[in-house]
């Protein structure tokens, strides 16, 4: 449908040969990338460095930056999974995420956890409540693409992003249904906001520690996963040529289905990380989450796991930096000129894109 | 829309749409005037809130306090039947109001020869549309939540021609029976002087009541001497406030205020602040003064967090109040509960009000209208209040709430507020 | 006027169905003109009908202007309310006392004339909305010129966001001074002057609907034929064939740039006249009302109706309208109460809305009435969709 290479000018342009003009072009897509990104913490760690003459402010929003846009990291896995293998929004995928959430609310009071039960059951409460979040919401990815992508597989390509506004549109009825529509707090299980220690004038609280212990791992086996294993060859043959994955034995609507669970399986982690990270949940959480993953999939390189995870945790560090420094109502402004000029210098995103059409 | 244009098309126009009624007048200013009914008649009155997306906990609690004030009075006021319908003003895309919706529900009660009356908005927004379109037929309203005092009034912390441009005729039709927000300000002012607040940091939501409200109190508490360390519009879905949090913390604040409403963040950015601070003093206006957001069991703040809330709300001790205890009575033996939100109290009493009104013979816009404006002295449920001349009610006095130990807001003392 | 437009596309429709005969088509359509613009003389002049039917045509205007951009020219654009936005300020700060301490009137009468503020001549805003978004458009549309796909609609979405944000927070910006404030954020620029046009008397959305309801048929009838006229015109054809295959278009000799940026332009400029038109017949110009919400319900609505097809984009914004505004809101919602239940039907009415998407789609996932030029294709891959995994369009 487009260009081969998103990164060249529009046809006429490629075999000129080289004009005076090109030198600063080639400068500008080289490093005018690194200058946008580092343009927000160069200038505050220079004001912070006049006014308190350490940059130990700067380096506690860059690291609670990092530990909020782990969750973000994981929905963004989520999405880059499905854009990868199926070119589609997964526009629902936000509301998964939400559904992780409440499910993993309402399990705390199913399983008995209070701010009173012991360690020893909580952490034992906490993992099962893990497990079942994941399962859920994988499954609940599953069912989505079963009812509402496959039978618009051969469809125009954007009759599905409609039955996606559509389910996510029923998950947030869901969602208002078993919840409300005001916020909802949940037991601080975890005593996120309790320091845990300093370092550097960095203060780690229990929350940065919950949201970097999930991600990791879980990001490192979803990659080994997809690398390594069988399926998750299976997986990246269908995304790169279904109909060859096809003849060569692959069943491309089992591997579809795996990569749907997979994805869900990380936004119900999410969702439980968020619950016990923010301890605040609520029916159009998944909205703005999954504007915002989108964003880090994009901003990362779609279709490429590494690129997600990094979008993410740069959204994480730009959200917190703007937080505090511009004020939050500007926050999402913000974040979008960030991705616009991404867009404008490298426009296959920051670690390149992995999709069919990128070749 | 299209199959009912297509089938209008065939079969006549009474087959299309709830509202029209098939006249078609051409002089429409004459529609006003000309509703007639007498009493042993039946009269309409409509509701307009939003009953969708974040709102609805509490749009429901004013709906189901209309129902249950009508339901006493067994859809009767004097010899008139009262029959009520309950309009929408937020659609399921947006899940807010929505200003076509609004101008659609107000239009519908004014083409309405029987309405004489119309309980909303929810929103001092939506008032804004809808006042003007009643106004042009004489259709009064009654708002049991507006509080921005520009709808009503052009003293300050109002816009210039407010608020002479929501009223085309001239003649006023809206009345409120929450007091506005330069009394609650000071109520709240008040309240921190007493408590010993001496940096105060605010956080609004930049609705137009939340904001509204901040702007107002910022001078109020300037004026009492206190400093206020800031005044912040927030992002509402925002996923945390821990860098607001630990901003103000840096500032100095010993106490905050959240001006706005519980689905605006509410729960999250009162949770940080208290996390940074856990020794603040906590505040917040009628929006929050609600059990969905003080009561843990219904997921609001902590009860931790809820020792150090304070909240303001027009209504005093019920126990106290002459019809109180009945009303309460009445409340539990229809939903349960002897503790009503403000919002379902102050629906029930737009209702009650509607109702005495049109049992003193308002039965027509004009003298509804005549009537309502005459309200003097009454006796009710959130006081005894009459109206002045723009329809603000003469109720000052507000009402402490803390967080009682069942986790709802429980009636603490009066606060007369001080001028300033 | 509107009358005398409509005969135009009918001409144009029926060149396109020529298979169908001119007979039955024909009278199809024009009853449907002619009860269209008689339509209000049947309604109480401020029935709530009368008023949703506006509104279904402001909405209509807006599909067409993005179903230039992503049907015509297969741009995915996500921020469309960026144009309404634009568009619905437009008559905020220039037909309304807003700017109080202002004092500029171009050719207004009555009482626009004595109030204070900024109040220009309604036909005047349209054009000033119209040029404004179509060089907000230009500028929206630079920075995806050398994207493809869903990258566009990212950056759309992205600019989208981002002037909803400025339109929330517009009330602490002062770009022409103290006491000039961008916007009036989520507090709402109102009340907006009433519309005064020659010829139509009584502009008054309080008292009587009908001038704004002709007014606005008049402007969808212009969109429609101009969409029919641009897609069957030389650029209309370029617009297609770069969303064909770009590369094949631009080897072809088709101007990329220019040509995308003409889609966008115009798209843009009708999205922005209706926006100008919402603002006076609204009555208020409010930031919550420029979410990307209503990015996702304009593109939904072009999507049902048929990406492409100018008459499949004006029925399916007219039925996701009515879904929206009437059928959920006012009609659904009193059904338990009549049939005796106590429930409250708004608890379930976003599912409902979604569920409605979803089923519409799963049943005519080409939308309801398929661009001719589709409709082959489609055809053609379904065919071949037993081999093929996935048909790129």
């Amino acid at each position: 449908m487009a260009l081969q290479d998103a990164q060249v000018d529009p046809p006429a342009a490629a075999p000129l040969g080289a004009r005076p003009g090109d030198a600063i072009r080639n400068f500008i897509s080289g490093y005018g990338l690194f200058a946008v990104l580092l343009a927000l913490p160069v200038y505050y760690g220079i004001s912070d460095l006049k006014n308190d003459g350490n940059l130990a402010h700067l380096g506690q929003n860059i690291f609670q930056g990092l530990s909020n846009g782990a969750i973000w990291a994981l929905i963004a896995v989520g999405y880059t999974l499905v854009y990868g293998i199926i070119e589609l929004i997964n526009f629902a995928h936000g509301d998964v995420f939400m559904i992780g959430s409440f499910t993993a609310s309402a399990l705390f009071g199913t399983l008995g956890l209070t701010l009173v039960s012991s360690t020893g059951s909580i952490v034992f409460g906490l993992i099962l409540t893990l497990v079942l979040c994941m399962l859920i919401c994988g499954l609940l990815n599953v069912m989505i693409e079963r009812v509402a992508y496959r039978p618009l597989r051969n469809a125009p390509k954007l009759a599905p992003l409609i039955t996606a506004v559509g389910l996510s549109f029923i998950l947030q009825n869901v969602g208002l249904l078993w919840q409300g529509g005001s916020p909802r707090s949940v037991d601080d299980l975890i005593h996120a906001q309790q320091d845990v220690f300093t370092f550097l004038g960095i203060t780690v609280q229990r929350a940065d520690v919950l949201a970097i212990v999930v991600t990791i791992p879980l990001v490192i086996a979803a990659t080994t996963f997809i690398n390594r294993s069988r399926l998750g060859k299976a997986m990246r043959a269908t995304a790169q040529d279904p109909d060859a994955a096809r003849l060569m034995g692959i069943n491309v609507d089992v591997t579809i289905s795996l990569t749907f669970l997979i994805g869900g399986m990380l936004a119900g982690a999410a969702g439980l990380i968020y619950a016990l990270y923010q301890t605040t949940v609520q029916f159009n959480q998944g909205f703005q989450a999954g504007l915002i993953a989108f964003t880090a999939a994009v901003m990362g390189g779609i279709g490429n796991l590494r690129g997600a995870v990094l979008g993410g945790l740069i959204i994480g560090i730009i959200q917190f930096i703007s937080d505090d420094r511009i004020g939050t109502q500007w926050t999402p402004a913000i974040v979008f000129a960030y991705l616009i000029l991404i867009m404008i210098f490298r426009p296959q995103g920051l670690l390149g894109e992995e999709t069919r059409e990128a070749g | 829309m299209a199959g009912c244009l297509l089938g209008t098309a065939a079969l006549g126009v009474s087959a299309c749409g709830s509202s029209n009624s098939s006249s078609s007048s051409s002089t429409p200013a004459a529609s006003g005037t000309t509703s007639s009914g007498a009493s042993g008649g039946t009269v309409d009155v409509y509701s307009s809130l939003p009953l969708q997306g974040a709102s609805k906990d509490q749009t429901n609690a004013m709906v189901q306090g209309i129902q249950l004030a009508l339901s006493e009075a067994g859809n009767k006021a004097g010899s008139t039947t009262v029959k009520y319908q309950s309009l929408d003003d937020s659609t399921a895309a947006e899940g807010n109001w929505n200003a076509q919706q609004v101008g659609a529900n107000a239009r519908k009660a004014s083409s309405d020869k029987k309405a004489v009356a119309y309980i909303g908005e929810f929103n001092s927004g939506a008032s804004k549309v809808s006042i003007p379109v009643l106004n042009s037929v004489g259709l009064a309203m009654i708002s049991p939540a507006n509080t921005y005092p520009g709808l009503t009034t052009s003293e300050p912390g109002t816009e210039k021609g407010e608020p002479d441009i929501y009223y085309p005729t001239g003649k006023r039709n809206y009345v409120r029976i929450v007091p506005r927000d330069k009394v609650q300000a000071a109520a709240l002012a008040t309240q921190m002087k007493t408590d010993g607040c001496t940096k105060v940091a605010v956080a609004n939501d930049k609705d137009t009541y939340g904001a509204g409200l901040a702007r107002i109190f910022d001078t109020d508490i300037k004026s009492k001497g206190i400093k206020l360390v800031s005044d912040t519009g927030i992002q509402k879905d925002a996923a945390n406030f821990r860098a607001y949090a630990s901003k103000i913390k840096a500032a100095g604040a010993d106490c905050f205020f959240f001006s706005g409403v519980t689905a605006n963040g509410a729960v999250q950015i009162t949770k940080d602040v208290a996390a940074a601070l856990p020794n603040a003093k906590l505040y917040g206006a009628d929006g929050i003064c609600e059990s969905g957001f003080t009561n843990p069991s219904k997921k609001g703040i902590p009860a931790k967090i809820g020792k150090n809330f304070e909240c303001t709300v027009a209504t005093l001790n019920l126990q106290s109040i002459p019809g109180g205890p009945a009303f309460l009575k009445s409340f539990k033996a229809k939903y349960g509960t002897d503790k009503p939100d403000p919002y379902a109290i102050y629906g029930y009493e737009a209702m009650k009000l509607t109702l005495d009104t049109i049992a003193a013979g308002g039965t027509t816009r004009d003298s509804f209208l005549t009537k309502l404006f005459a309200t003097k002295d009454r006796k009710s449920v959130i006081g005894t209040y009459s109206f002045d001349k723009n329809g603000d009610t003469s109720l000052t006095d507000y009402g402490l709430y803390d967080v009682g130990p069942d986790g709802n807001p429980t009636f603490k003392s009066v606060i007369k507020a001080t001028a300033g | 006027m509107a009358t005398t437009v409509k005969k135009k596309p009918l001409a144009a429709l029926e060149d396109r169905f020529p298979k169908l005969g001119r007979g039955p088509q024909a009278v199809l359509i024009t009853a449907i003109a002619i009860f269209a613009v008689i339509f209000p003389l049947l309604m109480d002049p401020i029935s709530g009908t009368l008023a949703d039917a506006t509104q279904y045509l402001a909405y209509v205007v807006m599909g067409l202007g993005l179903n230039i951009v992503v049907g015509f020219a297969g741009l995915l654009d996500l921020g469309y309310v960026a144009f309404y936005a634009v568009g619905a300020y437009c008559s905020g700060w220039l037909m309304s006392s807003f700017y109080a301490d202002a004092n500029i009137h171009i050719l207004v009468t009555g009482t626009a004339a004595q109030a204070p503020g900024v109040h220009v001549n309604f036909l005047l805003v349209l054009v000033i909305a119209a040029m404004l978004c179509a060089v907000a458009g230009v500028i929206i549309g630079l920075p995806t010129l050398r994207l493809r796909g869903d990258y566009i609609a990212i950056v759309t979405l992205a600019f989208g966001e981002i002037v909803h944000v400025f339109a929330v927070n517009g009330d602490g910006i002062h770009p022409f001074g103290v006491g000039y404030p961008l916007t009036k954020g989520r507090d709402g620029i109102s009340p907006i002057d009433q519309i005064k046009l020659p010829g139509l008397s009584q502009f008054n959305s309080y008292l009587n609907l009908r001038p704004y309801y002709w007014t606005i048929l008049a402007i969808a009838a212009i969109a429609i034929f101009i969409s029919l006229r641009l897609r069957d015109s030389r650029l209309g054809r370029a617009w297609i064939a770069i969303r064909e295959d770009e590369v094949a278009a631009a080897s072809m000799g088709i101007p990329l740039v220019k040509t995308k940026l003409q889609a966008y332009a115009i798209g843009a400029a009708l999205g922005g006249v209706s926006g100008a038109f919402l603002g006076p017949y609204l009555q208020i110009v409010n930031a919550d009302s420029f979410a990307f919400s209503f990015s996702i319900f304009v593109i939904a609505t072009i999507i049902l109706g048929g990406l492409g097809s100018v008459w499949g984009v004006v029925l399916g914004s007219i039925l996701l309208s009515y879904i929206n505004y009437t059928l959920i809101p006012d009609q659904l919602n009193s059904v338990p109460h009549k049939i005796g239940l106590d429930f409250n039907l708004a608890d379930v009415s976003i599912g409902i809305f979604g569920v409605l998407l979803l089923f519409v789609m799963l049943i005519r996932p080409e939308g309801l009435l398929p661009e001719r030029r589709r409709k082959i294709e489609l055809t053609e891959g379904i065919g071949a969709a037993e081999t093929s995994f996935e048909v790129s369009t």
